[in-house]
């Protein structure tokens, strides 16, 4: 690839993503089929660079059909421009359209693809270096019946997971979530880390309550309420340490949160952020922070799940809190030879850039292409 | 009552003169706007209107609005246009985010209740049908520029002028606003709009360097930059772009970050929104412009009900964007600046209603 290799081409496939096994949070937020955006940057002559972005419905201030839009309103600067250093590019589709992270997010990581395959090097070599040989998986247990939810992390934890978010607050009974973080707690024993996420859908009152009910145990909160004072709030009532996810999105997020003193752990997912370029420098900001960070995406398949592994191998394996293989919650795989889960722990694809090439009859036809 | 059908136009509105973003953002020469009615069961229609100030301005563009109105509109099929904090609540649930896309819907349903009310919207916002004082916008420029388009504006009765400055030369802005200042006449107000465009550093050395005590606004990108900036200097801020939600505003005012705030219904998500936020300004003593982003007489008009309904204290000037361009989609309807002031129209609702077959084809239609 030389110097002068540009942007020919941006096509964008959306392809159905469904879990395994549905999955419910709280205020009625269901994961069963969702659409994922796959998008690729071809250059003139040189390789193509895959990116992802799978917002799940309801969820964030995001939505499949709200990508190919931004896509277009950016493709007069993405075409024609060379690829390599993504940052740059990146600063200038802010310009050209702020905010819709979630769409650049998509469009970074495939531009990091390009500049990985540019330098021969495997992107986790261009975020810092390899810090980490493998890293650790957390397992998330839909809100169910308690003991249903019991049994899923005893079945979970055979297989090697020692961390487990425990989904709350689905059936709007503070007591049933009493019930589900402490028979998740029994069922794995002493030692594995346990996290109850509410996904917003608490408030300050019944997250203070199911807290203090839980304050004797080992238990982690995860985004209680809505807010980030809320938050802050709860973690102070209940004396328990907090993981932030949805409201932690920016710098200016992390910076207040970590006023706050409400962010022990945080999310730091790709979409959410804009993509590895403004992850990359979220996880710069945490490293300085000392908060622990799950390094994953909202959700998606093979190109989310290795532009996260190779962020989260190139950082303080102390840091990191764990990671998510989303794409073993999906079906299909957009690459079946994607990195799997092994004895709780996953590996970092190797090869130049990503290492993931998807499949072209799991995508088929794009929907659009801009060139 | 249920809203039975939704259905959606796209509307370019040609500037009649190009615009510059302060700080060198793009230029554009036309705006992207999106008009909406929404009908119901029993025969009546609600315009709204949706229309960012180009793409680069704020996490909008049009084309995203009617996007989102894929998923808007038929959640809203069947539900009671007068109920709006539940309609609000269905859009919030059915798509998180994007106030910007929302706002066309809201305002069509404010349209239909206060038509359903047989009362004009500034009624059911609270207030009396004062005149608004209508505001220039002044291009940056050299002072000598941007004193000739002040004294333009003055003869067409404009008494508060928004001057855009802003960049990376304290010297220059103090140049500007020492020379602006030196030309206000008796019962004339300035506010410098600054855009975003200084780093903390500038706007110390530019505020604290200059004797004018004129409002400034949004003189750098975040609520936190903005509050350090306040604490230090003289001049009232007045926040703009950097405040999306609820959230923000009481931010902003736990931080001190400003005196007062611009109240933009297409920023914040339609007329629920604005009121709520404009309800708490008037009770933390705050000073609004009440303006939208963008868009025709439609929505010009519906947020000079929310002007003309907020107290005068509370209130200052509001700016008219179908002043700058060079159609009018609604010719004859809604507000219109006399002498300088606008009144809000009296008739129930909004008091526009677009002829559909001015707009062309609609781009979307929604429910039978």
């Amino acid at each position: 690839m030389g110097a002068e290799v540009r942007i020919v081409r941006i096509s964008l496939w959306r392809v159905a993503l469904t879990s395994h096994t549905a999955y419910h949070m709280s205020d009625g937020k269901t994961c069963d089929t969702v659409d994922a955006i796959v998008i690729r940057l071809d250059t003139d002559g040189g390789p193509s660079g895959w990116g992802e972005v799978c917002p799940i419905p309801h969820y964030l201030p995001a939505y499949a059909g709200g990508v190919a839009p931004a896509v277009e309103e950016m493709a007069s600067v993405l075409l024609g421009a060379d690829p390599v250093g993504p940052e740059a590019v990146m600063a200038r589709l802010d310009a050209q359209l702020p905010g819709h992270r979630y769409a650049k997010s998509a469009i970074d990581i495939a531009l990091w693809d390009l500049t990985g395959q540019a330098a021969g090097m495997p992107l986790h070599a261009l975020l810092g270096g390899r810090q980490a040989d493998d890293l650790p998986l957390y397992h998330s247990i839909t809100c169910v019946a308690p003991d249903e939810m019991a049994r899923i992390a005893r079945e979970a934890k055979a297989q090697g997971i020692d961390q487990f978010q425990v989904k709350l607050g689905a059936d709007d009974d503070w007591q049933a979530d009493v019930a589900r973080l402490r028979l998740v707690r029994e069922a794995v024993g002493d030692g594995p880390l346990v996290f109850g996420d509410w996904n917003c859908g608490a408030s300050r009152l019944d997250a203070t309550r199911v807290g203090r009910a839980v304050a004797d145990l080992d238990i982690m909160l995860e985004q209680p309420c809505r807010t980030l004072d809320e938050c802050a709030a709860v973690r102070a009532a209940t004396g328990l340490p907090m993981k932030l996810d949805e409201v932690a999105h920016d710098t200016a997020s992390l910076l207040e949160a970590h006023r706050l003193g409400c962010m022990d752990a945080v999310a730091v997912k790709l979409s959410k952020f804009g993509g590895l370029s403004a992850a990359r420098r979220a996880r710069d900001l945490c490293l300085h922070l000392g908060a622990r960070m799950c390094v994953e995406d909202v959700w998606g398949s093979d190109i989310v799940t290795a532009a996260a592994l190779h962020l989260a191998a190139a950082t303080p394996p102390r840091s990191v809190l764990n990671v998510c293989d989303l794409s073993g919650y999906v079906t299909p795989r957009l690459d079946p030879d994607g990195p799997v889960r092994r004895r709780g722990r996953i590996d970092v694809p190797g090869g130049p850039g990503l290492g993931v090439t998807p499949d072209p009859a799991v995508l088929g036809d794009p929907a659009a292409i801009f060139d | 009552m249920r809203i039975a059908r939704v259905t959606a136009w796209s509307v370019a509105l040609p500037l009649s003169k190009p615009y510059w973003l302060s700080g060198g953002r793009l230029k554009f020469e036309e705006l992207d706007s999106t008009f909406v009615r929404v009908e119901t069961d029993d025969g009546l229609a609600g315009w709204g209107e949706g229309c960012p100030w180009g793409h680069t301005y704020l996490p909008a563009h049009g084309a995203g609005i009617r996007a989102a109105l894929e998923i808007l509109a038929p959640a809203l099929l069947g539900q009671d246009p007068r109920a709006l904090d539940a309609v609000n609540r269905t859009m919030d649930t059915a798509l998180p985010g994007h106030a910007y896309a929302k706002s066309a819907l809201d305002i069509a349903c404010w349209d239909i209740l206060g038509q359903a009310a047989a009362m004009p919207l500034y009624q059911l916002l609270g207030g009396d049908p004062d005149p608004v004082a209508v505001n220039s916008s002044i291009s940056t420029g050299t002072p000598d520029e941007m004193i000739a388009l002040i004294r333009e504006a003055r003869s067409k009765g404009y008494r508060t002028h928004s001057a855009k400055i802003g960049g990376a030369e304290a010297t220059t802005d103090i140049a500007r606003i020492e020379a602006i200042e030196a030309e206000l006449q008796p019962g004339e107000q300035v506010t410098y709009d600054i855009n975003r465009s200084w780093t903390p550093g500038i706007a110390l050395r530019v505020l604290n360097g200059v004797a004018s005590t004129s409002w400034v606004e949004q003189p750098c990108e975040t609520i936190e930059q903005c509050a350090r900036v306040a604490a230090a200097v003289r001049q009232p801020i007045m926040l703009d772009e950097c405040l999306h939600d609820f959230q923000d505003h009481l931010e902003a005012w736990s931080r001190s970050a400003c005196a007062g705030v611009k109240v933009k219904p297409n920023r914040l998500g339609g007329l629920t929104k604005a009121r709520r936020i404009r309800d708490l300004g008037v009770e933390v003593g705050w000073q609004m412009h009440i303006e939208d982003t963008g868009g025709s007489a439609l929505a010009d008009t519906a947020a000079i009900h929310l002007a003309a309904s907020t107290p005068e204290a509370n209130r200052l000037a509001s700016w008219l964007c179908q002043e700058h361009l060079s159609v009018d989609p609604v010719p004859g309807q809604g507000v219109r600046t006399v002498d300088g002031v606008v009144t809000p129209p009296s008739g129930p609702g909004l008091g526009v209603r677009p002829d559909p077959e001015g707009l062309g084809r609609p781009i979307a239609v929604y429910g039978g």
